[in-house]
């Protein structure tokens, strides 16, 4: 599409200002079953988001259809829009930052270079090791996932920046079975290093945790010691991550407001922000609206220090945005729950009577974010006398999750960056209650 | 037409040149709009327009997939030899000219939301937003959605299938934050159709479903946690369906069923739920929110009986999967848009009519949970574990609906719970659900008759039942 062309009619419109976000993509998926290439799949998509500011209301329009043909279409329907729009809040374009810091491990020419036949190979080999690892091992199904994506923001105040990064992971899923069960195992490595992809650790990440599990049986409902695995306590985080928008705060649907500067967790819990963190595709250097992003510690040492914002949010608060405005929205680039000193083994042998959760599932549906109470199906291995006594499934794990994040009193020193981008240690709890049998 | 018709034979033909036997192309022109109002103002307005090819190409089991937004004829073929090159054969599969298929389309709409203006879009969130604060003061907060969805699509394949039609749904939905003495709880309710703006307009019950909302945020915020262990469960009709959508729907798509990843592998013929249960998954319902003329491979949407009188008769299967198992698609095949390949997915899927009466089955249970609405879920296809949220939840006490509870969750096994329904009521209702798997989110409704499970376990934060 012709910018200048969409930039010159809006003026003549009377939009006051327009900004224009273009994503222009590519993405390579490969999936293998029963040894065999069964899923290929390449893809290529460009899409334009246009905002337009009239009479101080902002509309939006997303499109994949770049003709300049469809500039009319766009601009009338965000005109349409702002004149309906009767929010209080204000539109801005902004003008822009002195400095966005510059990084430059997003984008590994390498990968997207690199052979396809070499990634087919690699995911091929993964089914081979997954197949021999154990007899139990049924049903396997491998994958391999690409995407090179890059940005453009532009706007009639003057911001003109870009962004260039790529992205794969690795994984699989496993169904293993013997005379009395049948288990799932699945996990995923991301990396845009191909080099990270080590076929053995992958392949045990999928298949040991399934095949301890086998027999694995309600426990008795009662309150237990808790020790989440990092994989587990990520998933919660990322269903309870709205409540630092400073717009789910704003309209009284986050927990934590007017919790500003007040203790919400144990001194044990800092909980960051990290848009330049390594190895994290989502990393940015600027937000949506074109704020630069910087390093924010929301919790420290079981404090909340900040909400994240955008332009509009921070507006209405007094503040400056975070560099948060993300997708019409506010949300963290990479949350990171900071690692302590424990090991995990310190933490499994310090419960009397526990539970050390593996997997929760249905965190969609099973957290009220506005209350912060949850209820989740959760699995793992029954704790007793600091020792694994048995496989655990079919339990729910309740509670509400600033209760739990005060009541976390080890943490562990085993990050790990989860299928949901955030990032976690494992964590024990001190008690909380289970529902089993 | 979305594209040229010699155009499109000019693909399907270049990508059967190495030996592929199938070929398809899926198109799609797609406009949609979604409207937020927070405390009765309008604060979003998103549109997008989108377009995209999607190009399959398969031998035997093997399928590769690629897709688009160009429209350009260099782009689109170029795509297409480069998904080719995947196979490699001598024997060549010649394509069938393309014949369009009429099945007298069905589903008619209307007022398509192209048709209408902002303004009247605006009023509709106003009204709810109405309803809803106006319930109870201590609904301090009302977010409502309005969404409206138009498509284009257009199919054709190697084997001369060749479909179009368009797509229209709507929906309005209304979220209620209820807040007293520092405690908050939400409630949710809303109604959509296949139907276009008509429906929104004349047919939807906009206060009703805008009061529920708010009447399950209050009755939330003064319940008691709800206590946990293993119990009988009465799950209510319509959204409750989402139990047998999560227990046993996914277990029955082929794409688990396919690759001996299901529960109910090899079960066809066999009893699988109490002789009371039959359950149907229908795309054909007149304007349903899951339904349509075709399904995603340019099959005509069936009725399909899952399960009769607790024996399973039928899968849902797509044309890949269906070669794997050696049977015949059911025209079950869907997809959210052109960036997804087509598997096999649930359309309008529920139990269907008992005989027994809402009143006998609570006047029937002692001591249970009333599962007045169901929240989401999810299952592993795998083993069939499931959890699901109960939105709106009541103790039974003495055959009588007692105090309400918060924070309960259902977990259970799909295969087992199948054979503890013991009652199932005459009141089926449907409700609309949006269904995200293999290929994308899509619309599918939900539903069932009011059924009474004799035990499930309950998960919530009190102690002992």
């Amino acid at each position: 599409m012709n910018l200048d062309l969409l930039f010159k009619k809006a003026k003549e419109k009377g939009i006051s200002d327009i900004q224009i976000y273009s994503s222009d993509r590519t993405s390579l998926s490969i999936e293998v079953f029963a040894g065999e290439v069964d899923k290929y799949e390449i893809a290529d998509t460009k899409a334009l988001t246009v905002k337009g500011v009239y009479n101080n209301k902002m509309g939006t329009f997303r499109t994949e259809i770049l003709e300049d043909d469809i500039i009319d279409e766009i601009l009338d329907t965000i005109i349409a829009s702002a004149k309906e729009i009767d929010s209080l809040d204000d539109a801005i374009i902004y003008e822009g930052d002195e400095h966005y810091e510059k990084l430059d491990d997003l984008y590994n020419e390498n990968l997207f270079n690199l052979d396809v036949q070499k990634k087919i190979d690699t995911i091929l080999a993964l089914d081979k090791y997954l197949h021999e690892y154990d007899e139990r091992v049924t049903v396997v199904e491998t994958m391999y996932s690409e995407t090179n994506g890059e940005v453009l923001l532009k706007n009639s105040k003057g911001i003109n920046l870009n962004n260039k990064a790529n992205s794969a992971y690795i994984g699989g899923s496993v169904i293993v079975k013997d005379d009395f069960d049948q288990r799932v195992g699945f996990d995923v490595t991301i990396s845009n290093d191909f080099n990270d992809f080590d076929i053995e650790k992958i392949g045990k990440d999928i298949v040991d945790d399934a095949l301890a599990s086998l027999g694995a049986k309600p426990v008795p409902s009662d309150n237990y010691e808790i020790v989440f695995s990092n994989g587990a306590i990520a998933t919660l985080l990322s269903a309870f991550q709205g409540i630092f928008s400073a717009d789910s705060v704003q309209k009284g649907l986050s927990l934590l407001k007017d919790k500003l500067n007040e203790v919400v967790g144990s001194d044990l819990v800092t909980i960051v922000d990290d848009p330049f963190m390594k190895k994290s595709s989502s990393s940015r250097s600027f937000d949506d609206e074109g704020v630069a992003t910087h390093y924010k510690e929301l919790v420290s040492n079981g404090v909340l220090k900040t909400y994240l914002h955008n332009l509009v949010t921070a507006k209405k608060d007094g503040v400056k945005s975070t560099g948060n405005g993300f997708g019409g929205s506010v949300s963290a680039v990479n949350l990171k729950l900071e690692a302590g000193k424990s090991t995990l083994e310190e933490m499994i042998s310090s419960c009397e009577k526990g539970i050390f959760i593996t997997n929760v599932q249905g965190a969609h549906a099973g957290v009220n974010a506005v209350s912060g109470d949850f209820s989740l199906q959760a699995s793992g291995y029954l704790l007793e006398e600091g020792k694994k006594i048995r496989p655990v499934a079919l339990i729910t794990v309740a509670g509400n999750f600033l209760e739990m994040l005060k009541d976390i009193t080890m943490v562990g020193n085993d990050s790990k960056m989860s299928y949901y981008g955030i990032t976690s240690p494992s964590i024990k709890v001190k008690s909380m209650p289970v529902s089993g049998s | 037409m979305l594209l040229e018709q010699k155009l499109i034979e000019q693909i399907l033909d270049s990508a059967l040149e190495t030996g592929a036997d199938f070929s398809e192309v899926y198109i799609e022109d797609h406009s949609a709009s979604v409207l937020q109002s927070v405390s009765g103002r309008l604060e979003k307005s998103n549109n997008t327009r989108s377009f995209g090819v999607g190009i399959r190409v398969a031998k035997k089991f093997q399928s590769v997939y690629g897709y688009t937004n160009s429209k350009n004829p260099e782009d689109l073929i170029k795509l297409a030899k480069d998904l080719s090159k995947s196979f490699h054969d001598e024997t060549l599969t010649k394509r069938t000219p393309l014949m369009e298929l009429e099945v007298g389309k069905r589903h008619l709409v209307k007022i398509k939301p192209s048709e209408v203006k902002i303004p009247e879009k605006v009023k509709l969130l106003k009204e709810a937003y109405k309803y809803a604060s106006e319930y109870d003061e201590v609904i301090k907060q009302v977010i409502c959605y309005l969404v409206d969805d138009e498509k284009e699509v257009l199919i054709a394949n190697s084997e001369g299938r060749f479909v179009t039609e368009t797509r229209v749904k709507v929906r309005l939905m209304i979220s209620a934050v209820a807040s007293d003495k520092g405690m908050m709880q939400t409630g949710s309710d809303g109604d959509g159709s296949g139907k276009g703006y008509e429906f929104l307009f004349d047919e939807m019950d906009i206060k009703s479903h805008a009061e529920s909302a708010a009447r399950i945020a209050k009755t939330m915020l003064y319940a008691d946690d709800c206590p946990s262990g293993v119990m009988p469960v009465v799950i209510n009709n319509a959204f409750g369906g989402v139990i047998f959508h999560e227990a046993c729907g996914h277990s029955l798509e082929a794409t688990s069923v396919a690759k001996n990843a299901s529960v109910f592998c090899g079960k066809l013929g066999t009893k699988v739920a109490s002789d009371i249960v039959t359950a149907i998954d229908d795309g054909t319902i007149e304007n349903g929110w899951g339904s349509a003329n075709y399904d995603d491979e340019g099959y005509p949407q069936q009725r399909r009986v899952l399960i009769e009188n607790g024996i399973l008769k039928s899968y849902m299967i797509d044309k890949i999967n269906a070669r794997r198992m050696g049977m015949e698609p059911t025209g079950s095949s869907r997809r959210q848009d052109y960036k997804f390949s087509p598997t096999s997915r649930m359309s309008n899927t529920f139990i269907d009519n008992g005989t027994s009466t809402f009143e006998e089955i609570i006047a029937n249970t002692k001591f249970g949970l009333f599962a007045k609405k169901m929240g989401g879920g999810s299952v592993n296809p795998g083993n069939g574990d499931f959890n699901f949220s109960v939105m709106e939840g009541y103790m039974i006490r003495d055959g009588k609906i007692a105090e309400p509870v918060k924070g309960a969750a259902l977990v259970g096994n799909g295969a087992e719970i199948l054979h503890k329904i013991d009652m199932i009521a005459n009141n089926l209702e449907r409700q609309r659900g949006m269904c995200g798997s293999a290929s994308g989110s899509i619309p599918a409704d939900v539903g069932q008759p009011t059924v009474r499970v004799t035990e499930i376990t309950v998960g919530g934060r009190k102690k002992g039942a």
